[in-house]
C-alpha cells in the first residue's frame, strides 16, 4: 500500500500543501486532479524527497519512503529532463543503473523497454534529435526501466498525441496488472474516469475528495434530473418548488434537486406540457466532480478574504 | 508484494559517485573539441621541445679530431669549451690522412695534429670559435709544462672566486622556473577549462531539468562529488600525460641540467593542480548551480575566472621575483597558491614550512569550498527557472 500521509508545505506565507493524504492500493490506478497551482506537483515531489515536507510523510509497505527505497519508485517529472546529447539507449541505460541494476541486467532492460516503446531505430540517436512525442517515450521508459514497484507520473499524458495517449495507458495499465501502484495527476479528466480505479480532488492545498469514481458520484449523486419534454415552452421548469434550472435547451432540461425533493412533483410537472421522452437521474460526469469540489463555497470564502 | 529482499537493492553512495563519475569521463571522452584540445596542447608541448632542441643545438657543439697522444689536449681543449660556452667533444683519429678525411667528410669540425713538434689545426672552413678554442689549450699545456720544467708551484695561483649579484641566477634553476611557468600556463588552462566543464554540465542538468529525475535517484552531494572526480580523473590524466611526455622529451634530447629537479618541479605542479583543481572545481559547481541557462553562466563565473586570471599573472611575475612580497603573501592565499607556490619553489625560495602552511592553508578553504558549495548547489538545482539568490540556496540547502 501507498500512503500519503498528512503532508504540509508552505512556501513563505503560502500555504502550498494542508494536510494533504491519500492511499493507493496494490494494483491500481490513482488520478491526482486538481487546477493549476493546486499542490499536485509538490505532493510527488515530496514523495521522491524533492521536497522537504513541513509535516506528515509517505510510506510504501508500511515504511516511509527513503533514499534507498525511493530506487523502486519509477518517476517522471512534470518538468521532462533528459540529457539532451545523450543516445536514448546510453540513457536508459544509465537510468537503470542509478536504480541498482547492474551493467549487464541495465543493457538488457534498456534494449527491451527501447524495442517495447517503438524506439528501436533511435537507439543510438541523441535524445534531442527525437521528436516531442519520442522524447517522451523516452522518459517513460526511463521511469520504467528498473522494473518499480511503484510508479508516480506527474502528467504523463500532456503533450501526447491521441496514439500516444493510448498506447502509454496501455503501459501503465500492464503495469497495474502486475500488481505495481499507480499514482499520475492529469488534467485530462476523460482519461482519469477511463483509467482510474481511484481519484483524488486537490484544491488550493486540501484533498477535497477522495474515494473511486462510483463513491463520488454516489455522493453526488440524487441531485440532476434530466428531463426531455419536446413540446414543453421555454420556462417550463422554472416554477417548479425547490428546484434549478441548471440548463435547458429545445426542452433539454437538466434540474438540479435538493435532498428530498419530490421527484414524482417533477414528473407530473413535465407531463402537464406534454410529451416526456426521456426523464432519468443522470450521473455526474469527473468534470461536473471537480467542478463542483473546486469551487467549493467554503474555500471560495476563504480567498474571498 | 514484492519480497522484502528487494530492500536491499540499489547502489551505495560509491557506486553513485562512480556511476556519475563514469558517465562525466565517457562523455567527455567522445566529445571531440575535448580531444582536439589535448591534442592541440601535446603538439605545442612537442613544438616546444623541439624548439628547444633546436635552440641548444645552435649552442655550438663542436667535435675535435686529435692524431696523437691527446689526452691532456682533450682536456684542456674541453675544459677551454666549457669556459667560452662551446660544447667540444674529442675524438681520436689514427693519422694526418685519417684526420683529413674526417673533416673533409664533415664527422669532425677540426682536426688536431698534436703528434709532431709543432700542432697544425685542420679546418675546413675558418673558425675564430675552435681556432681560439685550440690554441689557449695547446698555450695553456706549454705554458704549464714551461712553468713546470723551471719549478713553478701553479697551486699558488689563486682561484677567483665568482659572486652572482643577481641572487642564484644559475642555469639549473632558471630552467626549472622556466618549467615551473610552462606548468603554471597549464595549470591556469586546466583549471579554467575543467571549471567551465563543471560549471556547464551542472547547468546542462538544470537547464534540461533531468537533475529532477536524478535527484529522485541520489542527493545533490553524490552527483556533485561524482561530477568532480570523474572530471577530476580526466584533468589529472591530462595533466600527468603532459607532464610525462614533457619529462621525457626533455630528457631525451637532453635539455635540462639537473633532470631530478625538473621531474621535482612537474610533481609539484601537478600535485598543485589537484588542490586548485578540488577548490576551483567547488566553488564553480556552486556558482553555476544559481542559473539555470548556460547564457546566464558568464555572469556567475566572471569572479571566479578573474581570480584565476590575477593568480596566474603574479605566477608569471614570481617568476622574475620570487622573494617579492607579492608573490610570498599570494603563494599562501586559497586559489592564488596552486599558481604561485610552484614558481617560487622552482626558483628555490621556499621552505618545506612554507609549503606545507600554504597546503593546509589551501585545504582548509577546499574544505570550506566542498562543504559551503555544495550546500549551495543542493538548495539551487531544483529551482529551475531564472536566477537564484545565494541567500535563498542556503536556507534551501539546509532543509
Amino acid at each position: 500500500m501507498l500512503e500519503f500521509d498528512g503532508l504540509r508545505k508552505s512556501y513563505g506565507a503560502n500555504q502550498v500543501l494542508d494536510d494533504v493524504g491519500f492511499t493507493v492500493q496494490p494494483g491500481s490506478m490513482f488520478g491526482f486532479c486538481g487546477s493549476n497551482g493546486a499542490g499536485k506537483t509538490t505532493t510527488m515531489r515530496i514523495a521522491m524527497g524533492l521536497v522537504v515536507p513541513e509535516a506528515g510523510e509517505v510510506r510504501w509497505q508500511g515504511r516511509p519512503l527513503d533514499q534507498r527505497t525511493r530506487r523502486r519508485v519509477g518517476y517522471m517529472p512534470e518538468e521532462r529532463g533528459l540529457y539532451p546529447k545523450m543516445k536514448v539507449g546510453e540513457q536508459i541505460t544509465y537510468f537503470a543503473r542509478l536504480h541498482g541494476l547492474d551493467a549487464a541486467a541495465a543493457a538488457r532492460a534498456s534494449a527491451e523497454w527501447v524495442e517495447r516503446l517503438g524506439l528501436g531505430a533511435r537507439r543510438g540517436d541523441a535524445v534531442e534529435k527525437l521528436s516531442l512525442g519520442n522524447q517522451q517515450r523516452v522518459q517513460l521508459a526511463a521511469a520504467l526501466v528498473s522494473r518499480p514497484e511503484v510508479l508516480i507520473l506527474d502528467e504523463p499524458f500532456s503533450g501526447l498525441d491521441p496514439v500516444g495517449v493510448d498506447s502509454l495507458a496501455e503501459a501503465l495499465l500492464s503495469q497495474v496488472r502486475t500488481g505495481v501502484p499507480v499514482v499520475f495527476s492529469s488534467h485530462q479528466l476523460d482519461l482519469v474516469e477511463r483509467l482510474c480505479d481511484s481519484v483524488g480532488i486537490l484544491a488550493r492545498g486540501r484533498m477535497v475528495a477522495t474515494g473511486t469514481v462510483e463513491e463520488l458520484r454516489r455522493r453526488e449523486a440524487g441531485r440532476l434530473l434530466r428531463v426531455v419534454v419536446p413540446d414543453a415552452a421555454p420556462g417550463w421548469a422554472a416554477a417548479l418548488p425547490g428546484t434549478r434550472v441548471v440548463s435547458e435547451q429545445a426542452g433539454d432540461t437538466l434540474l438540479e434537486l435538493p435532498d428530498g425533493a419530490d421527484d414524482q412533483a417533477v414528473l407530473a410537472a413535465a407531463l402537464r406540457t406534454g410529451r416526456v421522452t426521456h426523464f432519468a437521474w443522470r450521473e455526474p460526469t469527473l468534470v461536473e466532480l471537480f467542478r463542483g469540489a473546486v469551487a467549493d463555497p467554503r474555500t471560495d470564502e476563504e480567498v474571498a478574504a | 508484494m514484492s519480497a522484502p529482499s528487494s530492500t536491499e537493492r540499489g547502489p551505495g553512495s560509491g557506486e553513485l559517485v562512480r556511476l556519475v563519475a563514469g558517465r562525466e569521463i565517457s562523455t567527455r571522452l567522445r566529445d571531440k573539441n575535448f580531444l582536439v584540445g589535448l591534442g592541440v596542447t601535446i603538439l605545442l608541448l612537442l613544438g616546444l621541445l623541439f624548439f628547444q632542441v633546436l635552440m641548444s643545438s645552435g649552442s655550438d657543439e663542436r667535435r675535435l679530431g686529435i692524431v696523437g697522444d691527446g689526452s691532456a689536449v682533450a682536456a684542456a681543449v674541453e675544459a677551454q669549451g666549457e669556459a667560452v660556452g662551446v660544447d667540444v667533444t674529442v675524438v681520436e683519429l689514427d693519422d694526418e690522412d685519417a684526420a683529413r678525411a674526417a673533416v673533409e667528410a664533415g664527422e669532425v669540425d677540426g682536426a688536431l695534429l698534436a703528434s709532431g713538434p709543432a700542432p697544425e689545426l685542420l679546418l675546413r672552413d675558418r673558425s675564430p670559435t675552435m681556432e681560439a678554442v685550440v690554441n689557449a689549450a695547446v698555450a695553456g699545456i706549454a705554458v704549464a709544462e714551461q712553468l713546470a720544467e723551471a719549478g713553478v708551484d701553479l697551486a699558488a695561483v689563486p682561484e677567483v672566486e665568482v659572486t652572482a649579484l643577481s641572487g642564484e641566477d644559475d642555469e639549473a634553476e632558471q630552467e626549472q622556473v622556466l618549467v615551473a611557468i610552462i606548468g603554471v600556463v597549464l595549470l591556469y588552462g586546466l583549471l579554467i577549462m575543467f571549471g567551465q566543464f563543471i560549471a556547464q554540465g551542472v547547468v546542462e542538468e538544470k537547464s534540461s531539468r533531468v537533475v529532477e529525475l536524478l535527484l529522485a535517484t541520489m542527493r545533490p552531494w553524490q552527483l556533485l562529488a561524482g561530477k568532480i572526480i570523474g572530471l577530476g580523473v580526466l584533468g589529472l590524466a591530462q595533466i600527468v600525460i603532459i607532464g610525462v611526455i614533457g619529462v621525457a622529451g626533455a630528457l631525451a634530447f637532453d635539455l635540462v641540467a639537473v633532470p631530478g629537479d625538473l621531474v621535482g618541479t612537474v610533481v609539484s605542479v601537478v600535485l598543485w593542480f589537484v588542490l586548485g583543481y578540488a577548490f576551483y572545481a567547488a566553488i564553480f559547481a556552486m556558482a553555476a548551480s544559481l542559473v539555470s541557462r548556460q547564457e546566464d553562466l558568464g555572469s556567475v563565473l566572471t569572479p571566479m575566472i578573474l581570480l584565476l586570471v590575477v593568480g596566474f599573472f603574479i605566477g608569471l611575475q614570481a617568476a622574475s621575483d620570487p622573494a617579492g612580497t607579492m608573490a610570498v603573501v599570494t603563494s599562501y592565499v586559497p586559489g592564488l597558491s596552486p599558481l604561485v607556490m610552484p614558481v617560487r619553489q622552482a626558483a628555490g625560495e621556499v621552505a618545506v614550512w612554507e609549503i606545507a602552511v600554504a597546503v593546509v592553508i589551501m585545504l582548509v578553504a577546499i574544505v570550506a569550498a566542498v562543504r559551503i558549495g555544495g550546500r549551495i548547489y543542493a538548495g539551487a538545482l531544483l529551482r529551475t527557472s531564472g536566477k537564484t539568490r545565494l541567500r535563498e540556496a542556503l536556507e534551501a540547502g539546509r532543509g
